[in-house]
């Protein structure tokens, strides 16, 4: 909790990205090819974040990257597969 | 014993998963990826052998669309349609050729116009227009749905028709069982004052609505069997997560690991998108 607090500036930005993604899914509900763009930018801005947060705290390693990229390709599949079943 | 244990190993951070679930590991993340990929494919794959097991259909009453239509009408002040038995045969024949040609469009591939339905079966129009929608499993949210898009609200609300016909048709497009919706909209040239036929397309995608009761009839839903199993594992992720995060603030574990609160967030947006999405598609 401590940590949160003290990074509060860096989740801003993040929870400004992840809204922006579910505002842009409920505003766009009627385009599905753009769904998917928002949903790869919305991965990618994450992967980004994760990369620049854990840079400036100076504890970015091999696996915390794979970490992040295996959370956005896990949350990218299953938001994939939902929107081309719609 | 040795099942908690395992389940412990799985979910919670301790020792023997180097202070961090072992749901949470990268090997895991990534097989429950693979996993979940193979998963669609199965299900992308089942209605080639079994045909009647995944899909989508519902009892749904033309004449049920009839009368939500009309309420729809009354309720902004306009006369209600009048139920046409040609138009409601064309809007039949219209649902049949996309089975029959396997497409989901206004204008066949062949470049066969909604309009030519109507004149086939002798119905010499002033004005027209043409609603769809499928994989709704009730009237209600089909006229929902086409009431939340601008450009089929205004077909629906359109003053410049008199006449309605609804085709309502079950079968297999593109491989999966589905149930179609085709609404015609129609003012007889004779009706009005003689002018040049004028046919009005509507060709805008909208925000689908959820579907509400009626589920005599229906299969099994490839979309809600996704979401259902997209539900499942990113709520049993949060859970972990939480735990995991709760844990590691108490014990005060220092490890190399992503941000636990960020991963929260990321998934807590998969799963808002997930609650969002909804299946029906009108166009």
């Amino acid at each position: 909790m401590r940590s949160i607090a003290k990074h509060l500036p860096h989740y801003f930005v993040l929870f400004g990205l992840l809204f922006a993604g579910i505002l842009a899914f409920v505003l766009f509900s009627y385009d599905r090819a753009f769904q998917m763009i928002v949903a790869i930018a919305v991965a990618i801005a994450y992967v980004i974040w994760g990369l620049v947060h854990h840079s400036i705290h100076r504890d970015l390693y091999f696996s915390v990257v794979l970490e992040y990229l295996a959370v956005a390709a896990l949350g990218l599949v299953m938001v994939f597969s939902l929107i081309l079943r719609t | 014993m040795k099942f908690i244990h395992k389940i412990a190993h799985l979910l919670v951070p301790r020792e023997s998963n180097n202070q961090k679930a072992r749901l949470l590991h990268n090997s895991s993340l990534t097989l429950i990826t693979f996993a979940f990929i193979l998963y669609q494919l199965i299900i992308s794959f089942v209605p080639r052998f079994a045909p009647r097991i995944l899909g989508f259909a519902a009892n749904i009453s033309p004449d049920e669309v009839v009368r939500l239509t009309n309420e729809k009408r009354t309720q902004a002040g306009l006369s209600a349609l009048n139920l046409n038995s040609t138009l409601s045969q064309a809007a039949q024949a219209k649902g049949a050729d996309m089975l029959n040609k396997g497409y989901w469009a206004h204008v066949a591939p062949d470049g066969t116009q909604p309009w030519v339905f109507f004149t086939d079966l002798g119905y010499k129009y002033r004005y027209a227009g043409e609603n769809l929608a499928r994989d709704f499993s009730s009237a209600s949210s089909a006229v929902e749905a086409w009431m939340n898009s601008a450009s089929h609200k205004e077909n629906l609300l359109s003053s410049k028709y008199k006449e309605v016909g609804i085709g309502v048709i079950e079968g297999n497009l593109a491989g999966v069982d589905t149930t179609i919706i085709v609404q015609f909209f129609g003012t007889k040239y004779v009706d009005s004052v003689p002018a040049a036929p004028i046919a009005e397309a509507k060709e805008i995608v909208a925000t689908p609505v959820p579907p509400v009761g009626e589920k005599a009839g229906v299969l099994i839903s490839p979309f809600n069997v996704t979401r259902s199993v997209s539900l499942g594992i990113v709520g049993l992720l949060l859970f972990v997560l939480i735990v995991d995060g709760v844990l590691v603030s108490k014990r005060r574990i220092a490890r190399i690991a992503g941000r636990t609160f960020a991963h929260i967030a990321f998934l807590g947006m998969i799963l808002a998108i997930a609650l969002i999405l909804r299946a029906g598609r009108i166009i």
